[in-house]
Parts: structure tokens; C-alpha cells; sequence
């Protein structure tokens, strides 16, 4: 748990959903959900650490510490550090989508104007 | 036979058959969907094994850890899939709906080529294996995960025929905002895990404090959030109507008539869970759900695309099944399982015949066509019975499971009336579409039709049956199938138990089996009958000016729609905290 890191987390998403929100550049509202997307790994990995803890492994502990030791004491947890890791993956293939997507709008609007793809409204 | 074994085949058959499809594709150019179909068929049977056993007696719930990762001192870290009878009726719904669709899509499209075929059929396999995924898993990390992959398997759909400039924007639109539903589920899953240390959903159930701190409430919030913005919740619901009539007609059925049952499914999973310690979720999704079912219906009846038309009564029809889950009353969720499977008859049956009119006509405008009842009798009589099913008229299907859902709100007046006047709004779109499109005379002939397919008639055909059957073996449907889904809904405790044995049983939970009294038809019949007259005013009169402002709600900009949602988001975070 850390603090600072959940602010931090909270700020970058709302920089994120500001662009996406406000901006009607294509480029930059790709950016903002990558934004978004990052500011979600922040808030995991910190969701994860513990005060002191050491990296989730079990094998080859710490001189001075014996296997028994790092699984009673404190260390992060790997299931989150873990979904961060799904969530980078996920997010690439979202990005390609999305930059896809971006080229074929500034081919065929010559713009990457948000508000020249508004034909399907109401 | 050890059915816990079977319950991973559903899903990895359709997923080894994406693979196949794509591969396959260079040897001829009709193979890729006909392994499709063979893979949903395949799919379908065990699913059939499965649900023998699942909804034999009062239902049970089977569950299988993966690898053999057992739960271990109470504490379930491995992945989970259990079949419960709610579940089982969505992946059926999805598998038995895929194979009709592929078959529909191999006529309607089999002209293209051998990539694109391919493609194609790829990427509906994936979808339909991520819904059946989704109905699956006992695991909101891995319930993300099916949400993604179905996400990005129908972003590929909706923008298939790139070249369209529709199709691009509409899959933008989609792209961006279910983005955004990803990340705050996301979120909010990881969120409920670092407080409550559960992943599994019946563990997540019981290791829910009974005071519920705001960690939770935010992330239970999140997690709504982004599955209504898969379910097409108003306000979440603005990127739908364009997704979901961008692409061709057996694609835009896939998607209203299996895609938003994934949301549904998650968002049926977050009541279930909180229950007992957060009913304020059910109230809340009454009202969105109500919401979107009055909004969907408005605006369905001013749009002038038949196909924006149907795909907007498609949030009205899934928010009325929303309110039917949120009921928190047999009768109510017993007819939400059973209007899930209805609108995926009807939804496809329609999506169906408007693809076909557009395919022989080349026209999608209700104001352009006109007069196919001449010579389109069979496109002509599946439009009308998708028509009759979505109205209520008895003895189809919509008739019986709108009827349960009524009943289940009839101690909630505001809903209940709100829910009528959905209805009636839903008769009225369908009715002035139906009218316009097929029965009103047109003053010159059409200069060329293009041949109908015997493949889409086929498709036409079973499913009009299938609406008919639903319609008149609710003695037989709501006993055995829809009583046990909402015995597993509304006693939560049997998922909970689920966790750890392998098969659980379900409790006895009777719902009366046979059609509702002569009430109920009568309201039925009012309810047509205003909407008939609703829709011969509107066709006269014009659209009266409320319904322009709403329309006028809707611009078009992405940026907007974004809103719409961090609105809504704000909306039910505010809810859950307060």
C-alpha cells in the first residue's frame, strides 16, 4: 500500500479521461485511453506491495532467510502482479485495434478529427 | 460419464475451430464456415450433455477447477468453471444461435473472398467461445477475460467492411467505449481482491464483510459499470445502436442476440454476490434497466434505418431483462432467464430478415421501402412473426416471459407502469417498422431484387419456429429450465456451497408453469393495441418534440458518448456509496 502511488494512479486516469473526453483528435484520445490503461497498472503493482515486502519468490531466499521464512513473512502478492502482466498484454492488442483504426479514419476523412465521424447520430 | 470433465469443451471447441477456420481457409473458400458451424454444433451437443445433468430435479451447479488447483483451507486461487442453470441457458442460447447464424452468414455472404471467409468466421467463433466463457466461469479475473476476448473479436466485426465509412466509425465508437468498460472492471475486480482476498465468485460471497466498507462499494461499482456498458445500459448504451447495425445482418444478430447477453451475465454475477450486503445494486439496476427500456423504445421509434432500429430496441429490450434479474423475485428473474433466450430468437429473426431486405433491395431506409409483401412472402412473414414475438401478441414467445417479468415488479407501481409504457412504446416501433417497411403500398415497383438464398430462408424459417415453440411450451420451459436459473439467482447460497463440492443441489423453487390468467392477456392486448394506435399517430403526426431533443442528445461524437458514461459511472458510484 502506498499512498502516494494510489494519488498518482488516480491523477494519470484523470488525464487519461480528460483526453478522451475533451480532445477530438483520434490520435490523442488513443492516448488517453493508454493513459488510462497505464495509470491501472500503477494501482495494482501498489494495491500489491506490502511494507518490507520482499518479491514473491520462493525459490532461491534472501541470505540469512530460509524458504519457511519469506512464506510467513511479507511478500507482494503475485496474483496481482499477475493480472498486471494479463492486463499488458490485453492492452497491446487493444492499442493495435485502436491504431488500426486511427490510420483507416485519417485515410478516409483525411483528418483525425473525432468530430468529422459523427454520420451515425440520433 | 463424468460430466465435470466436459464443462472446459464448449469453449475450447470453438476456439481450436477459429484456428482451424483460419487455416483451413486456403484450401477452399466455404470451408471456414463450415467448420464454424460444425464447431458451434459440436459445441452445442456437449453443452446439451451438460445441461442434462445441470437442469435435471431442481438444478444443480457443477463445478471444475482447472488443472486440479482444488480450493485450498476455504481459499479458491485456482480457476474455476462451474455450470449453473442460469449460465447453462446463455451458452446454450449462444452455441445453438451461433450454428443458425454461420449457416445464415455462409448464404448471405458466401460470395466473398477466401480471407475475408476466414476471417470471418474466425473471428464469430471467438466471440461466441468468449460469451460461453463468460456464462461459464466461476472467476471475475477470468470473466474480464472472456469480456476482452469477445470485445476484441467484435471490434473486428463491427468494422469488417472497413471500406464503409459507417462501419469505421461505428467500430471506433465501440472500440472507445467498451475500452473504457474494460479498464473499470478491471479495476474494480482488482479492487474487490486486494479487500476481500477472493477471486472465485462463491468465495467472493461469502468473504463479502456484512457492513460494506467504500473500497468495496467503489469496486463493485466499477465492475457494474463496465459490464452495463457491455449490456447497453443507459447511459452507457450510446455506442450500440451504431456497433450493432454497422455490420451485416447475420453479424448485427450475433451481436444483439448473443453479445449483450455477456454483460447481462456479469452483471447477474455482481447481484448475485451482493446480495445479501449491498441490495441497494438490485434498486439501482432496476432503474437503469427501466430506464433504458423507456429510452431504447423511444428512440426506436423515430429512427428511420431499420436496422439502427432494431439494434436501438435491442437496449430497450436488454434493460428490461436487466429489471427483470434486479426484480429480486422468482416470478421476475424466472422470466428474465426466459426473455434472455426469447430476445435471442426474436433479436436474430429480425436482425435476420433486415439483413436479407437490404441485401435485395439495397435500401435500409424505412422511408425507401415499402411494399415487400408482394414479392417477398417469406422475408415478409419472418419479419412479422420477430414482430408479433417482440410485441407480446400470445401464443409467441415474448408474450409468456414479458408476462412473468411484469409480475415480478407488479409490487412496484413506478416500475411496473414504466415497464408498460416500454412496452407499448416497443409495439409501436415495430409496428410503424413492419407497416413501413413491408405493408405499405409503394408507388413504383422495385427495379431489382436480388435472389434470396435458400440458406437464409432455412435460417428464417427455424428460427420462427423456435419463436413459436418458446412461445407455446412455457408449461414446460419455466419449470424445468427458468425455475431452477432463478432458484440459483435469488438463493445465493448455493453458489457459495458450489466453491468447494463438485456437484451441488439446487433448492425447490415452484413458479407457476402455465400461461397467467386472463389478466395478463388483456393487458397484452392493450398494450398492442395502443401501440398500434401509437405508431398509426406517428406515422401521420411526425415525431412530437421530446423525442427530437432526445435524438438530438445522441450527436454522434465520440467525446460525448465518453461523457455519457464517466456520467454514469459518477451516477452509480455516487449510488453505491451513499
Amino acid at each position: 500500500m502506498i499512498v502516494v502511488n494510489y494519488v498518482a494512479a488516480g491523477c494519470v486516469f484523470c488525464i487519461g479521461l480528460f483526453a478522451v473526453v475533451a480532445r477530438r483528435d483520434v490520435i490523442k484520445i488513443v492516448m488517453g485511453l493508454s493513459l488510462m490503461e497505464a495509470s491501472t497498472y500503477l494501482l495494482l503493482v501498489s494495491m500489491a506491495y506490502r511494507r518490507g515486502a520482499t518479491a514473491p519468490l520462493l525459490s532461491n531466499p534472501p541470505s540469512g532467510q530460509t524458504q519457511r521464512d519469506v512464506v510467513h513473512g511479507t511478500v507482494s502478492d503475485p496474483v496481482l502482479q499477475n493480472f498486471c502482466l494479463t492486463a499488458i498484454v490485453i492492452g497491446i492488442a487493444v492499442t493495435a485495434v485502436f491504431l488500426t483504426l486511427a490510420v483507416r479514419v485519417a485515410q478516409h476523412y483525411r483528418s483525425v478529427d473525432a468530430a468529422d465521424a459523427t454520420a451515425l447520430r440520433g | 460419464m463424468n460430466v465435470q470433465a466436459l464443462l472446459p469443451l464448449p469453449v475450447v471447441i470453438p476456439i481450436a475451430g477459429a484456428i482451424c477456420a483460419l487455416l483451413l481457409g486456403r484450401l477452399h473458400r466455404r470451408l471456414p464456415l463450415l467448420v464454424g458451424i460444425v464447431a458451434m454444433a459440436a459445441s452445442l451437443g456437449v453443452l446439451l450433455v451438460i445441461a442434462s445433468r445441470v437442469l435435471a430435479g431442481h438444478g444443480h451447479v457443477i463445478t471444475v477447477y482447472f488443472s486440479d488447483e482444488r480450493p485450498f483451507s476455504g481459499r479458491a486461487l485456482g480457476i474455476a468453471f462451474s455450470a449453473d442453470p442460469f449460465g447453462i441457458v446463455v451458452a446454450l442460447l449462444a452455441a445453438a444461435l451461433g450454428a443458425v447464424l454461420l449457416t445464415c452468414a455462409m448464404s448471405e455472404l458466401g460470395h466473398l473472398g477466401r480471407r475475408e471467409l476466414g476471417l470471418l468466421a474466425c473471428l464469430s467463433l471467438l466471440m461466441l467461445a468468449g460469451v460461453i466463457g463468460a456464462a461459464l466461469t466461476d472467476d471475475l479475473i477470468n470473466l474480464f477475460v472472456w469480456f476482452e476476448v469477445a470485445g476484441l473479436a467484435s471490434f473486428g466485426l463491427t468494422g469488417f467492411f472497413l471500406e464503409q465509412p459507417t462501419a469505421l466509425e461505428a467500430a471506433f465508437k465501440a472500440t472507445v467505449l467498451t475500452s473504457i468498460g474494460g479498464f473499470v472492471i478491471f479495476t474494480g475486480s482488482a479492487m474487490l481482491y486486494t479487500v476481500t482476498g477472493a477471486l472465485n465468485l462463491g468465495q467472493l460471497q461469502q468473504a463479502l464483510p456484512d457492513t460494506v466498507s467504500h473500497s468495496i462499494a467503489v469496486g463493485v461499482a466499477l465492475v457494474v459499470c463496465g459490464y452495463a456498458v457491455k449490456a447497453g445500459l443507459v447511459p452507457f448504451h450510446a455506442w450500440l445502436p451504431d456497433a450493432h447495425a454497422a455490420g451485416p445482418g447475420a453479424v448485427s444478430a450475433m451481436f444483439s442476440a448473443i453479445l449483450v447477453d455477456l454483460g447481462v451475465v456479469g452483471l447477474v454475477r455482481m447481484l448475485i454476490c451482493t446480495r445479501l450486503v449491498l441490495p441497494r445494486l438490485g434498486d439501482l439496476l432496476m432503474w437503469l434497466g427501466i430506464t433504458s427500456g423507456v429510452v431504447g423504445a423511444l428512440m426506436a421509434l423515430a429512427q428511420d434505418d431499420l436496422k439502427r432500429l432494431l439494434a436501438w430496441d435491442t437496449v430497450s429490450q436488454s434493460g428490461i431483462i436487466v429489471v427483470g434479474f434486479a426484480s429480486n423475485n422468482p416470478e421476475g428473474i424466472a422470466g428474465a432467464v426466459y426473455h434472455l433466450a426469447n430476445h435471442g430468437l426474436f433479436k436474430a429473426l429480425l436482425f435476420l430478415s433486415a439483413g436479407a431486405v437490404l441485401h435485395a433491395t439495397g435500401l435500409g431506409k424505412l422511408s425507401e421501402l415499402g411494399g415487400l409483401w408482394r414479392q417477398r412472402r417469406v422475408l415478409t412473414a419472418g419479419f412479422t412473426v420477430g414482430a408479433l414475438a417482440i410485441s407480446g401478441v400470445p401464443p409467441l414467445n415474448g408474450y409468456a416471459s414479458l408476462g412473468l417479468i411484469h409480475q415480478g415488479i407488479a409490487d412496484k407501481p413506478a416500475v411496473h407502469l414504466l415497464a408498460a409504457i416500454a412496452q407499448v412504446l416497443t409495439v409501436a416501433a415495430l409496428a410503424r417498422a413492419t407497416y413501413l417497411g413491408f405493408y405499405r403500398p409503394r408507388a413504383q415497383e422495385y427495379e431489382h431484387l436480388e435472389t434470396q438464398h435458400v440458406g437464409m430462408r432455412i435460417s428464417l424459417g427455424s428460427l420462427a419456429i423456435g419463436c413459436a415453440a418458446f412461445g407455446v411450451l412455457p408449461a414446460l420451459i419455466v419449470p424445468r429450465i427458468a425455475a431452477p436459473a432463478a432458484s440459483f439467482v435469488l438463493f445465493t447460497g448455493a453458489h457459495a456451497a458450489g466453491v468447494t463440492t463438485g456437484v451441488t443441489t439446487l433448492p425447490d423453487l415452484s413458479i407457476p408453469a402455465g400461461l397467467p390468467g386472463g389478466t395478463d392477456l388483456l393487458t397484452s392486448l392493450a398494450e398492442v393495441i395502443i401501440g398500434i394506435l401509437l405508431a398509426a399517430a406517428y406515422i401521420r403526426w411526425g415525431e412530437p418534440r421530446p423525442v427530437g431533443w432526445l435524438r438530438r442528445l445522441h450527436t454522434g461524437s465520440v467525446n460525448d458518448y465518453a461523457t455519457f458514461a464517466v456520467a454514469g459511472l459518477v451516477l452509480v458510484c455516487v449510488t453505491l456509496l451513499a
